[in-house]
């Protein structure tokens, strides 16, 4: 009897921890992958490692999350440690409320804590980077070390240091030599969960954290939105580097206990050997790029051949800060919270609003010699009449990507209104994007994407949420692509880039824009009025412009060129047959997006909200 | 004598500079933000008004409190069943096995949350593992479309929360004097009877406090439901986010972290009077 409940605990046990080491062991064995897939094991190889290693972003984040856990340790330790017995020494009402409050962020949410801290940082006008990231880690860190020493404080003899004090102790030995080794225990367990808490932190990181200064957490939040095997590798590796850690712990005392003759001083000299050595890596990993001229680019996720950088910062020996956002808005915030960038990437409308806005500085032709590259049909659009501001990067539409052996060719007479067919129900992605879900909603219904019109935005609002409740469809993002490439879904509302690289990877799919027209975009490469370094910002639009890097990364993204060489060869050899790669250009139904006033700005992106907020 | 005070005053000074800079600012600061109005196109307008906290209680945002305060009840009732027992076992098992059932508990809290969740993508995808194994078995025919669902969310939420649980449990359990438990026997109780009125009533602090370390933080955890459930607003904390980035109204944001902030201090203060405790279990 007493057998049969051991042997259910233990299996309990078991299972729970295999529910614990699961996605850790398929991430494990993924990492060794040969291809990409995270569905069949293709084959064993290092790929993904040798990857990591020249990923500047991941070891730069690895970089950045070790020093500031390490830096963000050592400070809150000692400042939690004196802050403990402090408290101790305060009167009993103080102490009450100070403990309380130094409660709040240990209890509430970790957001609560990230948005004070980001509002104070920005009300005092720092610039969110290491600095900011470091003190934030500080201020939720240093709660901990509290709450884990001062019940040791609490427990000791009041008199304690007194009695030292009287017997000739200055304040200071009496801290360190008496009351400190009787709560080494308490100041260990805190700083172990310091460093844990800031090795870990992804929320508080994210919100007070910018201008390229990212930790593990903040570079796999944004991988995530891709299948990118090279998450698995460094998962490995952090995985490996901790047990070694533990076993080192576990094994270091018992060699200790065998031979005690090693005497302090070599101890000593063994621990400053490491500690030495793990400084000299650290710095090595951040000094990867270390030049006096730096250019700071900002862009699209997933929008570059990343080799290209590298080749840049060869050919005009400078540094790249390469950051990228989610879309326009967020990268309007960052812009408008005095994040300062040197060249931006963004779409049409909102290269109008930026130059609306004065963010923006004219281009200097002239610098830009490969202009001459450009196909004529991308120039002199409405959103920057004569390129006074903007150099076109890639181009094309927003259209419909459906499966051909699901969706009835007939269907697709429907328009926009296939999205809202009752057949595919449960079998949609929408975009996750306000501006083209309502471009799509206005067009079923026969209106301008543009509209200014309240009535008429209130009836694609009453569409869009229609569609919602009969369709049920998933709002995503860039995991579409993923998504898709499975068949995950019947269709989804994608970008004509997007599409391309999709219908590359599985021909089942076929790509198309209605007659009621669409969103005609532009993505183009301007230079902000605060660029620091304006010939070097010239130097890479033109880089960007020269026919093979064009054709690289055109090749590497999957969206349409606006170099002619470049979109012919795709068009003709590596994605010949897929049409989604030829922007339809010549349907009048369709528009450009164009600048909102900011009250029908801030109405769409209300009732955006409320379409997702179900 | 003098020395002495001087000593003291070195000592509370930086605990008054670290909790008005650090914790008590930000936080007066969002609350005094709360009551601003959004600027036009970017920034803030300081004024007095009510209205970011009028707006809260329009339908859609209320319902996004309820939805995120139901899936926290789901995450939490899940963590309450699996984790309890975990601890519990735990609490009674030799020290040597204890030590070793710590560290292999402890271990994947080492590694990133984020990289961890990751792996449940690999894992619940339409081709992934659990589909795989689940056809194989004959159980399913189809598919089952979990990730970027509401059970992919819950999913996740008892992944990274459960340990917090176990642990306040495994605290209390720790505890717990078992001859209590044998006396009970011995005088005639069932073995549930022994458990209910013993062990349970034992280990209650334990429990509360584990939910309350996972009901809170459930609230706020917006990667989660970013992750894996496909960018969908469930969650107070994915409705400030999108407040704070896209959405670009910070008092807005600020809003509705000064309610959350208010539920939470509520939750902690019915804890408080329920339990008579002053601190929760198993922190650290």
């Amino acid at each position: 009897m007493k057998n049969k409940k051991k042997i259910f605990s233990k299996f309990y046990v078991l299972l729970c921890l295999v529910f614990f080491y699961l996605p850790i062991l398929v991430t494990m064995i993924f990492s060794f992958n040969s291809s990409k897939s995270l569905t069949r094991f293709t084959g064993f190889s290092f790929r993904w490692y040798s990857e990591l290693i020249n990923n500047v972003e991941v070891t730069k984040a690895v970089y950045v999350s070790l020093t500031v856990a390490i830096l963000a340790t050592l400070i809150s330790t000692v400042l939690g440690t004196v802050t403990a017995i402090g408290l101790s020494k305060s009167k009993k009402v103080v102490k009450e409320l100070l403990l309380n409050v130094n409660n709040i962020p240990i209890l509430n949410p970790e957001i609560v804590t990230a948005i004070g801290l980001m509002l104070l940082f920005s009300s005092l006008g720092m610039r969110k980077g290491y600095l900011t990231m470091l003190l934030a880690h500080i201020a939720f860190c240093t709660p901990y070390v509290i709450t884990s020493v001062y019940p040791k404080v609490r427990s000791l003899d009041p008199n304690m240091a007194n009695a030292a004090m009287d017997l000739g102790a200055t304040p200071y030995q009496a801290l360190t030599k008496v009351i400190v080794p009787m709560i080494k225990e308490g100041v260990f367990a805190g700083a172990l969960l310091a460093f844990t808490m800031s090795f870990d932190d992804f929320v508080i990181s994210y919100f007070v954290s910018g201008n390229g200064v990212k930790n593990i957490s903040i570079v796999v939040y944004n991988m995530t939105k891709r299948i990118n095997p090279t998450i698995n590798a460094l998962s490995t590796i952090v995985i490996v580097v901790i047990i070694l850690v533990l076993i080192l712990a576990n094994v270091i005392p018992r060699l200790k206990a065998r031979s005690l003759k090693i005497n302090k001083k070599a101890e000593r000299a063994i621990a400053m050997v490491l500690i030495l050595l793990l400084a000299a890596g650290l710095v090595k990993c951040g000094s990867v790029s270390q030049s006096s001229h730096v250019l700071k680019v900002y862009n699209a996720g997933e929008y570059i051949d990343l080799n290209l950088l590298d080749e840049f910062e060869k050919k005009f020996h400078c540094s790249i800060v390469y950051e990228t956002f989610e879309s326009n808005e967020m990268m309007y915030t960052k812009l408008s919270s005095g994040e300062t960038y040197d060249v931006l990437v963004p779409s049409d409308y909102m290269i109008e609003r930026l130059i609306k806005e004065e963010y923006l500085q004219a281009l200097d032709w002239n610098l830009i010699p490969n202009a001459k590259n450009l196909l004529p049909q991308v120039k002199n659009k409405s959103y920057d009449p004569g390129n006074r501001y903007s150099c076109p990067y890639f181009w094309g539409t927003v259209g419909i990507l459906y499966d051909k052996t699901v969706v009835d060719a007939e269907d697709l007479k429907d328009g926009w209104n296939l999205l809202s067919n009752p057949k595919y129900k449960g079998n949609i992605y929408m975009y996750d994007s306000e501006r083209d879900s309502f471009m799509i909603a206005l067009k079923a219904l026969g209106y301008s994407m543009n509209t200014t019109d309240e009535n008429e935005i209130q009836e694609a609002y009453e569409w869009l949420i229609h569609q919602r409740d009969t369709m049920e469809p998933i709002y995503a993002g860039d995991d579409v692509i993923d998504n898709m490439i499975s068949g995950n879904k019947a269709m989804a509302v994608v970008y004509s880039g997007d599409a391309s690289y999709i219908i590359s990877e599985n021909p089942n799919l076929g790509y198309f824009t209605p007659e009621e027209g669409t969103n005609l975009w532009y993505d183009a490469m301007v230079i902000t009025k605060d660029c620091n370094e304006v010939d070097l910002a010239h130097e890479f639009i033109n880089f960007m412009l020269d026919e093979e890097s064009a054709l690289s990364n055109t090749q590497e993204v999957g969206y349409t060129s606006t170099v002619e060489s470049a979109f012919e060869t795709m068009k003709d050899s590596d994605y010949k047959g897929i049409d989604s790669y030829i922007p339809k250009d010549d349907n009048p139904n369709s528009e450009i997006f164009a600048y909102q006033k900011p009250n029908i700005k801030q109405k769409y992106a209300e009732l955006w909200t409320k379409v997702k907020a179900k | 004598m003098r020395r002495r005070k001087s000593g003291s005053i070195w000592m509370i000074l930086p605990l008054y500079f670290f909790t008005l800079v650090f914790v008590a600012g930000p936080l007066l600061y969002m609350v005094a933000l709360s009551f601003a109005e959004p600027g036009a196109g970017y920034g803030v307008n300081w004024s007095f008004s009510l209205d970011n906290y009028k707006r809260i209680l329009e339908p859609v945002y209320l319902s996004t409190f309820v939805q995120s305060f139901k899936l926290a009840v789901t995450s939490t009732l899940a963590i309450c069943l699996i984790g309890y027992p975990f601890g519990y076992f735990m609490a009674k098992m030799p020290p040597s096995r204890k030590k070793k059932a710590m560290l292999l508990l402890m271990l994947p809290f080492w590694v990133n949350s984020l990289i961890r969740l990751y792996g449940w993508i690999i894992i619940l995808q339409n081709k992934g593992m659990l589909n795989f194994i689940l056809q194989k078995l004959g159980l399913i025919n189809e598919p089952l479309k979990i990730l970027y669902s509401y059970p992919a969310i819950v999913v996740g939420m008892v992944y990274v929360l459960l340990p917090f649980m176990i642990l306040s449990v495994y605290s209390s359990a720790e505890k717990l004097d078992w001859s209590l438990v044998e006396a009970a026997r011995d005088l005639g109780a069932t073995k549930l009877q022994a458990f209910v009125t013993v062990s349970l009533k034992l280990t209650l602090p334990g429990l509360l406090s584990g939910i309350i370390l996972t009901f809170i933080p459930s609230m706020g955890l917006f990667f989660i439901a970013d992750i894996l459930g496909g960018n969908k607003i469930v969650l107070v904390g994915s409705l400030i986010q999108e407040q704070m980035t896209r959405g670009n109204n910070w008092p807005f944001a600020a809003a509705l972290a000064v309610v959350l902030m208010i539920l939470t201090t509520a939750m902690i203060f019915f804890y408080r009077k329920l339990t008579n405790a002053k601190e929760l279990e198993g922190l650290g």
